[in-house]
């Protein structure tokens, strides 16, 4: 019985003009956004291996350590193309320093030509998902069940001996088919086009995450048709069942999420809290300074200031306290680098490595200190707020679709920090290797004059994307809670049919 | 006749479902809009006050010396934000608010400075926010999006809805003539659209004028009509697009996933796809080439002013007077034409997306509210005499002054005097509607002739189709 029902059901649906018409606006948007973004992809990639390679090259020509500055690149995330989510706005390029601890708040902006195009929004597939799929599914259901009722024709199947579950069920079976069909395709589409540029190379754990969309896609279309299933069941008539449907569809897509973000508080930073973790940091240095004070006065060079009052050829002597306070750091800050001294200042030499030799590592060592309280108040002052606002916008379930498929896309911002949880675990490599190399004390770390740095047995830098388990594991929670609301519609669906007169 | 129509069409929308839930989303919106407006604004206000202050600050610094005057010049140009900000918000936030004229940091040989030049700072708002992405809610918006859709939700079944009840046949067995009907029920849709459009702006309006903070000029209250009128032009576009695809289409449902799917085509996607694949067609200057370039200007000039004899201590000052002027000139022009390329490349994406009503529609509200891509132009437009009139000023005063040797640019060449703060001349940005109607007039000729196509279009299709 139940097949028979499907079988009518389906062929109903894919007859019809909406159907066709569906299909076709959605394969059109799909294939001409996603040319578009395979374009940006491959600039993208091409700044940033360009941006590689200069920066490995400009590395090689600094002769001394302190000189040397290491340069990270974030690579764009190829998933970017189904949901571009953080990846394409938040700062791609790093300075590896080792007196401060790198979040994503330092990073910089490498490789956008024109900052003005910012002015036209990205369109990534997500998007055509989001907003073309829950128009398709309300389409479909408005008239499900009122129409049938003003047609008469619900009577008369139910005069069989039909249960109403039965009949609800092999409508949302058959229906869900349908809709699959765009969906299938407008991927397929996406694949074909994907794979035909050369610059994307997908992976076998790309197809498992592009899976991972797929389905989030499946449960967000669920939703959106159980929502229209819902509202044709409580209404008698198409048209207000169809009034009802564009104006929630109106509501939760259009309205709800810039109207929710537009009426919370844009993010000033919470001013105290930012101030009492900053005046902490600023302790916790000037705690440092003292010790630094404190070893300058026991070394036994005459007449000296901590730059040991060297001067020497195209070189520079920088020493200074930074202070930011959006990212919350306050550090000091020496460089000195000469590629040649006079011969009067070589008696300084040896001081000055000794002084690197137990200035640098308390440097690092009070970065990392400071850092303990810097990831807190950072959380606590931006991360809390941002996520405030993602949580609020899952009241639409846009929200938890967009969220899902960032999840499984890599782009959302648990993706973008596992760069710099990377950058941060590099930081320390290469600091070990300093150490090991005894860097810090090295007459190469502060002057080229005898032998320059040796640059060519620095560990690399790599950055891989999270497997796709831990996509997995973040996309669950949106996925659990797409698939909960369609359960809830469904029992409240099949609550109100059961009791609705024929 | 066409009012017997017109106000039938109106009792009906009255008292239906669409025009409560219209009243009640438009309401909300509007609004939300007032609120956040008051909010903000005076903060934006606020800042640019401060940072007005600022710049006037270090410039009277620089006032105890005119070669500083020179070296440093007129420091930080801010650009004025409009009041009608809740109009269109125009992507500010993706737009410079500042044109820096200062030094260009550097020493060549001892003692020898850069003096200034306009630097055009480019602007990365997102690079640490890490919060979800946001379409403000402006008018734009709320016009744009929302009522367009409203605007189709009233109309798809004008004429499908009734041909589907039977009705059609009966009205037009009177003696109406077809054109009487169509129009007829334009008008209703309309006027029943306008209602609470008008009261949800009027609200809207109401609560901004009712702040103490934001203050509304004469001048402002005409722009806002100016952009009412326009929003008005705007719903009868889709007014008449809905009409026309109602007239060709036997059935009501039909005729809804039309309009829908045009409606999600023409008004969400197509201006950003547009968009993206026009900024395609040109490639400005790279950053890697304007940075290569000007080292080339730097290395070239040093070339060229090398070739000095020592001896000769007046020769050589006028020598890198020169150099340094040459040297700001060069690197202004290449800033200039680095940043007219960036604009270039966005105002043809901007100009194609016009095929896309809600483009247009929406660079009209910047184009009279004084936001967005235009405004910025005009600003930068603003900025380029007031820096020539702070050339001349310099020189000037430096000619006025009889101890100096007149060789402006370098410190021991000119005039050293205090100069009064009252007589430098300032920067003022202003907004001039005349030029912004220039550039609004080709969109809102589109907008109207559109209209017209479109009208038309429902007329023809009306007239012949079969009942």
């Amino acid at each position: 019985m139940l097949t028979t029902l499907i079988r009518r059901e389906l062929l109903d649906n894919l007859m019809t003009f909406r159907f066709a018409a569906a299909l076709l606006v959605m394969l059109l948007l799909v294939v001409a956004n996603t040319a578009v973004l395979i374009n940006d992809y491959e600039r993208r990639l091409g700044d940033y291996n360009t941006a590689v390679k200069t920066n490995r090259q400009e590395l090689q020509k600094k002769k001394m350590y302190a000189d040397g500055e290491i340069v990270l690149n974030r690579p764009p995330n190829p998933l970017s193309i189904f949901n571009v989510g953080l990846d394409k706005r938040l700062g791609n390029e790093l300075w590896l320093m080792y007196n401060t601890v790198p979040t994503l708040w330092e990073a910089g902006m490498n490789g956008s030509d024109n900052p003005l195009l910012n002015l036209f929004s990205a369109i990534d597939l997500g998007f055509i998902f989001e907003v073309v799929l829950s128009l398709i599914a309300l389409m479909f259901a408005y008239d499900a069940l009122a129409g049938e009722r003003e047609r008469g024709t619900l009577r008369l199947v139910l005069t069989n001996s039909v249960s109403r579950g039965h009949l609800l069920l092999a409508k949302y079976i058959s229906a869900m088919t349908c809709l699959l069909v765009p969906v299938v395709m407008s991927l397929l589409f996406a694949l074909i086009l994907l794979t035909t540029s050369a610059a994307i190379s997908l992976r076998a754990d790309d197809f498992l995450r592009i899976g991972g969309i797929f389905l989030a896609s499946i449960a967000y279309l669920s939703v959106f048709y159980l929502i229209g299933l819902l509202i044709s069941a409580i209404t008698h008539r198409t048209s207000t069942a169809l009034m009802l449907a564009m104006f929630v569809w109106g509501f939760l897509v259009l309205v709800y999420p810039n109207m929710m973000l537009a009426t919370l508080e844009t993010s000033d930073i919470p001013q105290e809290r930012a101030a009492s973790a900053l005046n902490h940091i600023k302790q916790i240095w000037e705690e440092f300074d003292r010790e630094r004070q404190r070893f300058l006065a026991a070394d036994a060079f005459p007449g000296e200031d901590s730059k040991f009052n060297i001067k020497g050829y195209w070189g520079y002597a920088v020493e200074s306290y930074y202070q930011n306070r959006l990212t919350l750091f306050n550090i000091y800050d020496r460089t000195l680098a000469f590629d040649e001294i006079d011969e009067e200042y070589q008696p300084a030499v040896p001081h000055v490595q000794n002084y690197h030799r137990f200035l640098i590592p308390l440097t690092i060592q009070t970065a990392d200190r400071t850092w303990l309280i810097r990831k807190e108040a950072l959380v606590d002052t931006l991360v809390r707020q941002a996520n405030l606002k993602r949580t609020l916008l899952k009241l639409s379930p846009l929200g938890v679709y967009d969220a899902a498929t960032q999840a499984w896309a890599g782009t959302n911002l648990l993706g973008i920090r596992d760069f710099f949880d990377a950058a941060r675990q590099y930081r320390q490599t290469v600091i070990t290797y300093y150490e090991d190399k005894d860097a810090f004390g090295a007459r190469e770390w502060f002057l080229a004059d005898k032998s320059a740095a040796d640059w060519s047995t620095l560990p690399q830098f790599s950055f891989e994307r999270r497997s796709v388990e831990i996509n997995a594991k973040r996309a669950l929670p949106d996925m659990m809670l797409l698939l909960m609301i369609s359960l809830v519609l469904f029992m409240a669906i099949f609550l109100i049919f059961v009791r609705s007169e024929v | 006749m066409i009012w017997h129509i017109a106000t039938r069409e109106i009792y009906e929308n009255l008292n239906s479902l669409r025009f409560g839930l219209t009243t009640l989303l438009l309401l909300a919106l509007m609004l939300t809009n007032a609120v956040v407006h008051l909010r903000e604004h005076p903060k934006r206000m606020q800042k640019y006050h401060d940072a007005v202050a600022e710049s006037l600050n270090s410039l009277r610094d620089r006032a105890d010396n005119l070669y500083e005057l020179v070296r440093r010049g007129p420091g930080r140009l801010y650009k004025t934000p409009s009041s009608l900000h809740f109009c269109a918000e125009g992507g500010e936030a993706f737009l410079p608010n500042v044109v820096h004229g200062g030094s260009g940091d550097w020493g060549w040989a001892s003692g020898l400075r850069s003096i200034w030049r306009l630097k055009y700072p480019t602007v990365t708002p997102n690079v640490d926010n890490i919060e979800p992405d946001i379409t403000k809610v402006d008018w734009g918006f709320i016009v744009g999006y929302v009522l367009s859709l409203i605007a189709l939700l009233f109309t798809f079944d004008a004429i499908a809805g009734e041909r589907e009840s039977g009705t059609l046949r009966l009205m037009l067995a009177n003696a109406i003539p077809r054109h009487t009907v169509l129009l007829g029920k334009f008008l209703g849709a309309l006027i029943s659209l306008l209602i609470p459009f008008t009261l949800a702006t009027l609200m809207n309006l109401l609560v901004i004028s009712m702040s103490r903070s934001v203050q509304l000029t004469a001048g402002e209250w005409g722009r806002l009509g100016i952009i009412f009128i326009i929003a008005i032009l705007y719903v009868c576009l889709f007014l008449a697009l809905g009409l026309l695809v109602s007239a060709r289409v036997q059935r009501s449902a039909v005729s809804l996933v039309i309009l829908l799917l045009t409606w999600v085509g023409l008004v969400v996607f197509m201006p950003n796809t547009l968009a993206s694949i026009a900024s395609g067609f040109s490639s400005p200057m790279s950053s890697d080439e304007y940075r290569k370039r000007r080292k080339e200007i730097g290395s070239e000039l040093r070339k060229k002013y090398d070739t000095y004899d020592a001896e000769q201590p007046e020769r050589r000052r006028r020598e890198l007077a020169e150099y340094v002027t040459e040297e700001a000139q060069l690197q202004e022009r290449l800033n200039q034409e680095h940043l007219a390329q960036q604009l270039e490349q966005v105002r043809e994406a901007r100009s194609i997306t016009r095929i896309s009503p809600v483009a247009m529609v929406q660079h009209l509200f910047e184009a009279f509210a004084g936001t967005g891509f235009e405004r910025h132009r005009q600003f930068l437009q603003n900025v380029r005499p007031y820096a020539r009139q702070f050339q001349k000023f310099v020189i000037e005063t430096d000619r006025h002054d009889a101890e100096s040797l007149h060789v402006v640019g370098v410190r021991e060449g000119m005039s050293q005097k205090k100069v009064a703060m009252e007589a430098i001349p300032k920067f003022k940005d202003t907004l001039d509607l005349g030029r912004d109607f220039n550039t609004a007039a080709m969109d809102l000729l589109l907008l109207v002739l559109f209209l017209i196509v479109l009208l038309l279009g429902a007329y023809l299709a009306f007239v012949r189709v079969e009942i």
